[in-house]
């Protein structure tokens, strides 16, 4: 290409600008990280327009707002804890003895799956290029993030373990037994996490995470099975606590050799490991400030497929539709863990009627089914968010919906003949019926989830660009709370007749009338556009009509 | 000569942004074997125009048709007569390159679409991604899978955005010469450039949208 008329024209590289000039040596000394720290925290603090009791001053309202709240749901944990604890029932015993274990297993698998997914320890983007690659030691400069990590564990974790202590009856000693033991487990679960994080490998982290899953779902059930007197346990009533006792020991030291792994490894994780942790946080911070939680569960999906990476091609099968249906029974055995959560729902149903909440049993179990049947319609959820894929397919939206649908229909109507006993009845103390109703209630249950998890999947984003509501909480996006609510609603309204005792039959007719809206394209998007076609047709018609008018008007003159 | 059948009619369309109007009682009228390019400064309407013809934005007034039926994009007849390329296409995160394509060969009805996705998955040099999930792929990478998706499936036309973004030189080189051999094989085609060599190589008519910079 020649060059423009008005490039300037160098005749020699010493011309070239900035010619001659020689990059800076390398420091003998270069600045220690809290050096640099204590700089970016100056210029920081420098910037800063109130100070904290000042912003404390001003968000008066929300902070007493907070303190009333806490207060109350204080109140609230402790005279459940004071009533429980006159229970003196084998369900309640039992539970009280095995609930904090399986709110530890599950403190601590909660804590190495999300130590898994953000690192955890993580880097913002501007860290990642502007302090990570200065020849400042890395591990001193992500240490605090470590700490932060570990400290954040063990404060939710103690929570848990105190709030389940509590509630199940136990007494001030063993709740604090058990927040300790449940805090220094989660915490030596990030720690562990870090410590391979150190060494990029995850293996172990993975296989602890189920191992600790499982074993919370198999303590829940015992207790279960306690209530239901399928089983007695044979334990005394203070084993619990001095289990407690041995579980802090041994977490403590898991804590502490994990830390000191995962200290000696900081320096050696990669950036890009460092910095992808960091983009996953600020992509569901920011799906979660537009309160749209299936963007964020969208990011989660990404990032995971992004680690997976590839995967061995299998040939499709079926024409049409079928071909659509096929994909999604192949995607369900490449992945099948969304299979096990479901699986693990059908305890629910079967817990509710031990322990003698049968009204209930048919609104826990559709919110459980419709939580675990999210991860089955990711396929729904690609061909409806944005209709780039759907335009490619020969079918019209209903039939791709249904399609999507129809493997994770297959899951749930095996779901429901599984649960079918629990709507039985099968503890002494639980209200008994014949098996057809049990079978229409649990048909109308499945039902109720499954359409809540189609509503929540199909859910649009908010539309910032639409005209505002004006709240007292300000100008607020329309949709942007109901996003919140988006297949609860389903859930409940579907299983309401039955909590009152109706028949099943009610709430299957109410179910019926969601598909029909939820897969029929008769939703709020399509209805809009069909209303825009049709407004578009009678502008059309009276144009013409005013022009035939015209027409015959100039013709009479 | 035959006469050779339209395939896509627009008639009077327009489309605003409030006081803003990209463009009014634009008209246009494609026949099978030919291809229009919409070219033009940015921002001068292209990928709304594409994006009011396919369905993805709805025009304020106006008409498009295709093949005779009046454009619904939730139409099954106008799905399978129609491909596009535009940006709002996605891919299922846990299917791989594929996967994607030889289930979009199957839903239009290719019992065995083996042999034209091997053929495209070559054309486009996505053979050894083959496998990868899409999520792995580099924004190129991505773009030669979303041109792919066109070339699996029956079409009478082709609706493409810019369609040499981020491709490099032997890419564009390749689509140029596929789509050439595409209208001449009857196919109607607009797309929407801001490259020549694709423009001249493919294009039997330009429409300019917009008025040059002042």
């Amino acid at each position: 290409m020649d060059a423009g008329a008005d490039e300037p024209v160098f005749e020699s590289a010493a011309q070239l600008p900035g010619a001659g000039r020689v990059p800076p040596e390398a420091a003998t000394a270069p600045a220690s990280a809290r050096e640099l720290k204590g700089l970016i925290r100056d210029w920081r603090r420098g910037r800063a327009t109130k100070k904290l009791g000042e912003a404390f001053s001003d968000g008066y309202v929300v902070v007493i707002g907070a303190l009333m709240i806490g207060a109350m749901v204080i109140n609230v944990i402790l005279k459940a804890q004071r009533v429980v604890a006159q229970c003196t029932a084998a369900s309640c015993l039992s539970a009280r003895t095995i609930l904090p274990w399986a709110a530890l297993a599950g403190a601590v698998a909660v804590a190495l799956a999300a130590s898994r997914l953000f690192g955890p320890v993580l880097a913002s983007a501007a860290e990642g290029f502007w302090l990570l690659d200065t020849p400042v030691s890395r591990a001193k400069l992500l240490g605090a993030r470590l700490v932060a990590a570990v400290v954040v564990a063990f404060v939710g974790g103690a929570a848990i373990g105190a709030l389940i202590s509590a509630l199940t009856g136990s007494g001030l000693a063993e709740v604090l037994i058990w927040a300790a033991a449940t805090g220094l487990s989660g915490a030596g679960a990030v720690a562990f996490a870090a410590a391979q994080q150190g060494i990029d490998r995850h293996l172990l982290t993975r296989a602890a995470t189920y191992v600790f899953g499982v074993l919370g779902i198999a303590a829940l059930m015992i207790v279960v099975a306690v209530a239901a007197r399928w089983t007695s346990l044979g334990l005394g009533l203070d084993v619990g606590g001095q289990l407690g006792v041995v579980m802090i020991g041994f977490s403590g030291l898991v804590l502490i050799a994990s830390i000191v792994l995962a200290r000696i490894r900081l320096g050696r994780i990669r950036r890009t490991r460092l910095l992808s942790g960091g983009a996953l946080v600020s992509g569901i911070s920011g799906a979660f400030y537009a309160l749209d939680i299936g963007l964020a569960r969208d990011i989660v999906v990404e990032r995971r497929a992004m680690e997976i990476g590839h995967v061995k091609p299998h040939r499709g099968k079926g024409l049409g539709v079928e071909a659509i249906m096929w994909r999604e029974w192949q995607r369900l055995r490449r992945f099948p863990q969304p299979l096990f959560v479901v699986g693990g729902t059908i305890v629910v149903p079967y817990a509710a009627d031990a322990l003698g909440m049968s009204t209930l049993t048919t609104v826990f179990s559709a919110l459980a089914l419709f939580a675990a049947t999210i991860p089955l319609l990711g396929g729904l959820r690609v061909l409806t968010r944005t209709g780039g894929l759907a335009r490619c397919l020969p079918f019209s939206l209903a039939q791709i919906k249904l399609a999507s649908i129809t493997v994770p229909a297959v899951v749930e109507a095996v779901w429901t003949l599984a649960v079918t006993p629990a709507f039985v009845g099968l503890g002494d103390s639980t209200t008994h019926r014949d098996l057809t109703t049990a079978l229409l209630m649990a048909l109308a249950t499945g039902a109720a989830g499954l359409l809540g998890a189609v509503r929540w999947t199909q859910a649009k984003g908010v539309d910032f660009g639409a005209p505002m509501i004006s709240t007292q909480a300000g100008a607020l996006p329309p949709g942007l709370m109901t996003n919140l609510f988006r297949g609860f609603d389903v859930c409940l309204l579907s299983t309401f007749p039955m909590l009152l005792g109706g028949s099943p039959f009610w709430s299957l007719a109410i179910a019926a009338i969601a598909a029909l809206i939820l897969l029929n394209s008769w939703d709020a998007e399509s209805v809009r556009a069909r209303q825009a076609e049709q407004q578009k047709l009678l502008e059309a018609s009276r144009k013409q009509r005013d022009a035939a008018k015209t027409a015959a008007q100039q013709r009479k003159r | 000569m035959a006469k050779r059948t339209t395939v896509l009619k627009v008639s009077g369309l327009r489309r605003a942004f409030g006081p803003n109007t990209i463009f009014d009682k634009f008209n246009l009228e494609v026949r099978a074997g030919e291809a229009v390019a919409l070219t033009g400064r940015n921002g001068a309407g292209k990928s709304t125009l594409l994006r009011c013809i396919v369905g993805a934005d709805r025009p304020d007034d106006g008409n498009v048709e295709v093949c005779g039926n009046p454009m619904r994009e939730t139409s099954p007849e106008i799905r399978r007569d129609v491909a596009t390329v535009i940006d709002d296409l996605d891919f299922f995160p846990d299917l791989s390159v594929v996967e994607h394509l030889d289930l979009l060969a199957r839903a239009h009805g290719i019992s065995e679409p083996d042999e034209i996705v091997d053929e495209v998955l070559e054309e486009v040099q996505l053979v050894p991604q083959s496998g990868q999930l899409p999520g792995t792929l580099s924004s190129g990478q991505r773009r030669r899978l979303a041109l792919a998706t066109a070339f699996v499936r029956p079409r009478k036309l082709l609706i493409l955005d810019e369609p040499e973004q981020r491709l490099d030189t032997e890419g564009l080189t390749w689509l140029a010469g596929r789509l050439k051999t595409e209208r001449q094989g009857g196919l109607a085609i607009v797309l929407a450039s801001h490259e020549p060599s694709l423009v001249d190589t493919v294009a039997t008519r330009v429409v300019e949208l917009g008025t040059a910079r002042g």
